[in-house]
């Protein structure tokens, strides 16, 4: 890891939290295995969660960046830092602190929906999973009306949207690609030519 | 990694278009049929009307089971899978029970305009196991929700009065034979709330939760706000229910006083999504909305008085008119007007391509013209039922027809031009 430029959400921020020394000694927990497999660690991690003390440390490796883990952790008392180790490799150090810091040294910004949005070489990226409707839909019809030029928009979702089509094509927009994976399935909008 | 994050793919929940709009198609048939019928009988009929069989309670049959419960069964057959996603059943079911429910209530209203005793058991009894089956699957489709309680709740009230106001409904048929209901019209006074309020009403309202929002891209709606609104919405009909009933008007008034607070409750939790909403501008349909939200408190301060004690001759006659005319006939074709099109637009990129813009596929025309006959229906009609004038009825009637003709030239249009798209994209298809 210490070969890899520190990243933040995908961006070379610098300037990491003092408490990830001592996380970088915590033995990572793994979950890319598990979500190749088709099988939802999120249980699991739940459970590693619940036995980390206050002031302790856990380390999730993940095949991309877990927002709404780091969401739902946050409520739970923890902050997160993570770090793009390669192309599709995420560790993502969380320290249980009371959660008062968790966006600290992200480069993220939460809409008023509650959906994170971050820079990545491909585009904006936007993560709505676990947001409850229509507010999945909102967060990206709000990011899309804002953009001017012709960036693209990599959305995460839980579910292959349907309405979302629609109201982008009334926008002038279209849904170019899907890939889905595993509780990540990304749409890449753009607009239509 | 989260829960309930391996949910149905987009294609699992949309059905075959043909599935919904048939529902759609037989609702607006319903819905000229029964002008259609109010104007043959004539105004005579329509202003001294307060219950008996006849073409007036045929006619107010096809709209409260042709059109209102047909279009409620199409949009949520194919809404409330995207809504909580789940599927909703099997789709044999589905079929069955358009193919149950449609003749039921054809030969339903048959009977009741011409006084068959033989067509309106058969038709009744075929209508409640359509809405029998509708209502298991809709029970079926929200018994593991827990994140929709608008949703959840209001369907649970609207299922309970549902199965009420068919044993009710079937009970007041066999007394028009047998007459051994010791107060007829207070039966059929608590059959009308418990469709009107209950069963309709609690749909309305539950959806109106999921369906605003998304149509005018407005926040979701509070969880503890409509939880609030929806108790007191089950407490007002409860009372209300019971209370007519019993013939306790007293009880009854206090259930429709709570009804209205209930209503405030409930535009208090949208008010947020209203606020909050992206597109500025309000729909077409929100026109027709406007109208309803205005009509349901209106029928509401009129059981108050009826339950009071206000004469029978004209305002329960006028009570019926705003809660089914004015209230939910309203609420429903609003709805019905902007779903309609939404669909074709959903389906409309299954061949691939650009879907189908739902303003190109919504004509303006049809409806400006449907807004405009409609709300003069509605007042003509109430002030003919007020001052028992024969006049303004006549009018008020040719209004109503030429509105629901108006709806039915917008539905066929939506399909028409849905139809056009697809060919025009199988086309493109075929070429590419």
């Amino acid at each position: 890891m210490a070969e890899v430029t520190p990243m933040v959400d995908g961006r070379d921020v610098g300037g990491p939290p003092e408490w990830l020394a001592s996380a970088l000694d915590c033995q990572p927990v793994d979950v890319r295995g598990l979500l190749a497999e088709g099988t939802d660690p999120f249980s699991a991690i739940m459970e590693a969660a619940a036995g980390v003390e206050f002031g302790g440390f856990l380390v999730i490796d993940a095949p991309f960046n877990p927002s709404p883990l780091r969401r739902v952790l946050a409520g739970r008392g923890f902050s997160s830092y993570g770090r793009k180790l390669s192309e599709g490799h995420w560790r993502v150090f969380f320290h249980q602190d009371g959660g008062a810091d968790w966006e600290r040294g992200a480069e993220v910004e939460v809409t008023p929906e509650g959906a994170m949005t971050w820079r990545e070489d491909d585009g904006i990226h936007i993560d709505v999973r676990k947001l409850t409707p229509p507010n999945p839909l909102l967060a990206i019809i709000r990011l899309v009306e804002g953009i001017a030029g012709n960036e693209t928009v990599v959305v995460h979702h839980d579910r292959e949207p349907q309405l979302l089509a629609l109201e982008l094509a009334e926008r002038g927009w279209h849904i170019a690609r899907i890939a889905s994976e595993m509780v990540n399935i990304r749409l890449w909008l753009e607009r239509m030519s | 990694m989260f829960p309930g994050s391996l949910m149905m793919g987009a294609k699992d929940r949309l059905l075959p278009p043909s599935l919904p709009y048939r529902f759609f198609i037989a609702a607006v048939l319903f819905h000229v049929a029964a002008w259609a019928t109010l104007l043959t009988a004539g105004p005579g009929a329509v202003l001294g009307f307060v219950g008996g069989q006849g073409l007036v309670l045929a006619a107010l049959h096809m709209i409260t089971l042709g059109t209102l419960v047909m279009a409620a069964m199409g949009a949520a057959i194919q809404l409330l899978p995207v809504a909580t996603r789940r599927p909703l059943g099997p789709q044999w079911a589905i079929r069955l029970m358009f193919w149950v429910y449609v003749p039921g209530v054809a030969v339903f209203v048959v009977g009741l305009g011409l006084a068959l005793g033989w067509a309106q058991h058969l038709g009744a009894t075929l209508a409640v196991v359509g809405m029998a089956l509708f209502g298991w699957l809709v029970s079926a489709n929200l018994r593991k929700v827990t994140d929709l309680p608008g949703v959840t709740r209001y369907s649970a009230m609207a299922v309970v009065s549902l199965a009420l106001l068919a044993v009710l409904g079937l009970v007041l048929l066999v007394d028009f034979t047998k007459g051994f209901l010791p107060d007829h019209a207070a039966i059929a006074a608590t059959h009308a709330a418990l469709a009107g309020y209950g069963f309709m009403g609690m749909l309305a309202l539950g959806f109106s939760t999921v369906l605003i929002p998304m149509f005018v891209l407005g926040s979701a709606v509070p969880d503890a706000l409509v939880k609030r609104a929806a108790l007191a919405s089950g407490v007002a009909l409860t009372l209300a229910v019971a209370g007519t009933a019993a013939g306790i008007g007293v009880v009854a008034a206090l259930g429709a006083v709570l009804g209205l607070v209930a209503v405030g409750l409930h535009a208090h939790a949208m008010r947020g999504t209203i606020q909050s909403r992206m597109k500025k501008k309000f729909e077409p349909f929100f026109r027709l909305v406007w109208v309803a939200l205005v009509m349901l408190p209106l029928s509401l301060l009129l059981a108050v008085a009826l339950a009071l004690g206000a004469p029978a001759d004209p305002w329960s006659t006028l009570w019926g008119f705003l809660l089914i005319f004015g209230w939910l006939l309203t609420f429903v074709t609003a709805l019905m007007q902007r779903i309609m099109p939404f669909l074709a637009s959903m389906h409309s990129s299954s061949l691939g391509g650009k879907p189908a813009l739902v303003s190109r596929l919504a004509p303006k025309l049809p409806v400006d013209i449907h807004l405009a006959c409609h709300v003069a229906a509605l007042a003509l009609v109430a002030v003919a039922i007020i001052g028992g004038w024969a006049w303004p009825m006549w009018l008020g009637l040719f209004a109503g027809l030429a509105g629901s003709i108006a709806f039915g030239v917008f539905a066929f249009e939506v399909i028409r031009r849905y139809r056009s798209h697809m060919t025009a994209a199988a086309a493109a298809n075929h070429e590419g």
